[in-house]
């Protein structure tokens, strides 16, 4: 027998789940070709394995952004069976919610390829009743004290006969910021809904995946590109501040990239763009693990796209969830100019929390902290005050605050999927969606372990199949359920 | 010897009072010298400081690294700079992060410091030996007051010998520090003059490029904000992006660069 050496790094070992049974197993990270793998294998499903970061020494050199976690002030549930199946959130949960996701409905104005909620037209739905939404900001509030960010999310949340009630209902509790989720359709058609949204101090997350048609067609199933366009006309008049919201996938939009930053800079109703890869819960187009999309692999894809402005080190893990899941650059743009904030201060002098190289300024790190934070939203007073507050920790003098209101955001998010979940992520995930029956379950534990489907059967009293990835891999075992997601074929 | 140069002793005296100015501190941040605390502390690591001992840091400024090395350290640390307005903030800060007791600033210049022979068991002088325009005087105050065996330890701009050329050799280029700047082998040679001998020296030269990179971007977003600033429009922030890109341009030529240097006093 030929002996043949191991080609990969093993770093640790950790857990994950199987995709197809979403049983919980044993799952080891590995480096291999400067690129880092998740692998894990199932008793009944066999083997698996997912790119999990496309640049292994990034994925390094986050880990001393990782901030100690605060602990919620209520916890919803115990501690039974383990991480990822006591959602949530349980005692283990190693940090409090920076964002709480309510879907208002299920139900959707359009049928899109991709879609990890799995919503569209479809008779099986819910929809929210106000009181249901009252209950679930209370909880929410209970877990947070004063809490930072609300999304109302769906489906599609215009499409909810109450969605403005249901906005002045999270307005009447402690909740600093107000976002709403939307593929914009209605933003383009109704101007008065816009003002009222702009009076409701709302902003926006607009879906938008890249300019040209074909994106559309594939990733939405329309050309919704004169929809997106008159959305954002009518929330740049109506003083709305959007943040662009853009689906990733390998082969698809990802040379987009460029085009997408240099339209959000340009336009007047934009202040971010968070670019997330497509998450492979749900529906969604068939799919390589091996050569997903990562955060790495986006940043660098900037860097090069958009050469004159932004290079790969601009962009800085947020420390308040793993620090793997989410990168951010802020920016400072002015008519043609783009300057990153960390040509200014180096976010690493102040957000290193393992080797502490230097003396952090305590001021500069809480103001770095909320602005590198899962609940930092573009075009809020709170960013522009901590913006503020970390430049003249930099002793830049006042007169530069008007700096603040030029303030641009970049967001990397790479959400977990069934393929990618490692639980050492999700136990400090600060996204959470919070569900009818008064949870706050990690938003990649909602959509990777069962938790969504359960939800769906409980709230529609209709039957929902597990969910399990459209993977090149795995098309031999998929078929197709009633919503257009895959699940695994029943063998008789 | 030479004797000082007028127009650099008149350029040392406008660094001092310029480097404790708001418009630098707006350009510059509260860090003063590349590769920042954390080199500072780099350099620390170089001197093997011990209990009780006496630092000296020439050409404190407001006072970081001085207050760094107290708090790291259970030693004394003198500082000295010759901007009043430096050294009372300075003293301010120290007071503030309960360091009084331990840190103290002194009005004084490195070529004339106020302490007696052998006083000091270390010293450190950032990103300042490359201003003082008498080096070789500069040098023999550091020996002087240094006690036999104690160590020096220096970081600071390096140019290649006849690097520079236009605008960075003259006034502008002093006080980006570069004018006054030598080889490392040459601040090694004034410094070995002195009687102290170097045994140590790492390049950091990637320190300057950020340094000069954040510098750039600070005046770029003074640019920005030019039109509502009164204060600003008298400022050629042109020109300074200018000179900028060409202090840029310096490091990545390898023209100018970035070093620690460590020294025992014989």
């Amino acid at each position: 027998m030929i002996k043949v050496d191991r080609d990969e790094v093993f770093v640790e070992l950790t857990r994950s789940i199987c995709p197809v049974c979403k049983a919980v197993i044993d799952a080891q990270v590995n480096v291999r070709d400067d690129r880092v793998y998740l692998r894990k294998r199932c008793r009944e499903h066999g083997e698996f394995e997912a790119l999990v970061y496309g640049d292994a020494r990034m994925y390094f050199d986050s880990v001393r952004f990782n901030r100690p976690g605060t602990i919620p002030l209520q916890l919803q549930t115990e501690v039974v069976d383990g991480c990822p199946l006591d959602c949530g959130l349980c005692p283990e949960h190693k940090q409090h919610a920076c964002l709480g996701i309510i879907e208002v409905n299920t139900h959707c104005n359009l049928d899109c390829p991709i879609c990890f909620a799995d919503s569209g037209h479809q008779p099986d739905g819910y929809s929210l009743s106000l009181e249901q939404v009252d209950r679930m900001l209370d909880v929410f509030v209970a877990s947070e004290g004063e809490a930072e960010v609300v999304m109302l999310s769906g489906g599609e949340p215009t499409v909810h006969p109450q969605i403005i009630e249901i906005v002045e209902l999270c307005r009447t509790k402690p909740i600093r910021t107000v976002t709403l989720n939307t593929n914009g359709i209605r933003l383009a058609t109704d101007p008065a809904f816009v003002r009222r949204l702009a009076e409701l101090r709302v902003s926006v997350y607009l879906q938008f995946d890249g300019l040209r048609e074909r994106t559309h067609r594939k990733i939405r199933g329309r050309d919704l590109r004169e929809h997106k366009r008159r959305a954002l006309d009518n929330c740049a008049a109506a003083g709305v501040a959007v943040t662009l919201a853009a689906a990733l996938e390998r082969g698809m939009n990802e040379d987009e990239v460029g085009d997408i930053v240099r339209f959000g800079v340009g336009h007047p109703a934009v202040r971010a763009i968070a670019f997330q890869p497509v998450t492979h819960s749900g529906r969604h187009l068939e799919f390589d693990p091996l050569t997903r999309l990562t955060n790495s692999d986006v940043i660098h894809l900037i860097a090069e796209q958009v050469p004159e402005w932004f290079r790969s080190d601009d962009f800085f893990p947020v420390p308040c969830c793993f620090p793997t899941c989410r990168s951010i650059s802020y920016c400072l743009v002015d008519g043609g100019e783009v300057l990153p904030i960390s040509r200014l201060v180096n976010p690493e002098d102040h957000l290193d929390y393992v080797t502490n190289r230097v003396m952090p300024d305590m001021r500069v790190r809480t103001a770095l902290e909320r602005l590198y934070s899962a609940s930092a939203v573009p075009g809020t007073p709170q960013i522009a005050e901590q913006l503020e507050c970390a430049t003249c920790g930099i002793d830049i003098p006042a007169a530069l605050r008007d700096l603040a209101q030029k303030a641009f955001m970049i967001i990397i998010q790479d959400f977990q999927d069934p393929y990618t979940l490692n639980v050492k992520q999700l136990m400090k995930c600060c996204v959470e969606e919070i569900t009818p029956d008064g949870r706050l379950i990690p938003f990649c534990a909602y959509n990777s372990v069962g938790y969504r489907e359960q939800v769906r059967e409980r709230m529609t009293g209709v039957g929902v199949a597990t969910v399990v990835p459209n993977a090149t891999p795995l098309q031999a075992m998929l078929e197709t359920t009633r919503h257009g997601s895959r699940s695994a074929r029943r063998l008789r | 010897m030479t004797a000082a140069d007028p127009a650099a002793e008149l350029a040392k005296s406008c660094c001092a009072v310029a480097w404790s100015g708001d418009v630098v501190a707006m350009v510059l941040g509260e860090s003063y010298h590349p590769g920042g605390l954390a080199l500072t502390r780099a350099l620390l690591g170089h001197l093997g400081l011990r209990d009780g001992n006496r630092v000296l840091d020439v050409a404190a400024g407001p006072g970081a690294s001085a207050l760094l090395i107290a708090a790291d350290h259970p030693v004394e640390v003198d500082g000295v700079d010759l901007s009043p307005s430096s050294v009372d903030h300075a003293n301010a800060a120290a007071l503030e992060a309960g360091l009084g007791s331990r840190v103290r600033f002194h009005l004084g210049d490195a070529e004339r410091l106020p302490f007696g022979d052998g006083v000091f068991d270390a010293a450190v002088c950032e990103c300042a030996f490359c201003t003082f325009p008498d080096k070789p005087t500069a040098a023999t105050e550091l020996a002087r007051v240094l006690r036999p065996g104690g160590r020096l330890g220096i970081t600071d701009v390096t140019v290649t010998a006849g690097g520079l050329s236009g605008e960075l050799a003259g006034l502008a280029g002093w006080v980006a520090c570069l004018a006054g700047a030598r080889p490392l082998e040459e601040y090694s040679a004034l410094l070995a003059g002195a009687g102290l001998r170097t045994v140590h020296t790492e390049r950091h030269d990637a320190a300057l490029a950020r340094m000069v990179e954040e510098i750039e971007a600070r005046l770029r977003a003074l640019r920005m904000i030019r039109s509502t600033v009164p204060a600003l429009a008298s400022v050629d922030l042109d020109r300074a992006l200018d000179l900028c890109a060409q202090a840029a341009a310096a490091v990545r030529d390898g023209v100018a660069g970035y070093a620690m240097l460590v020294a025992v006093r014989e």
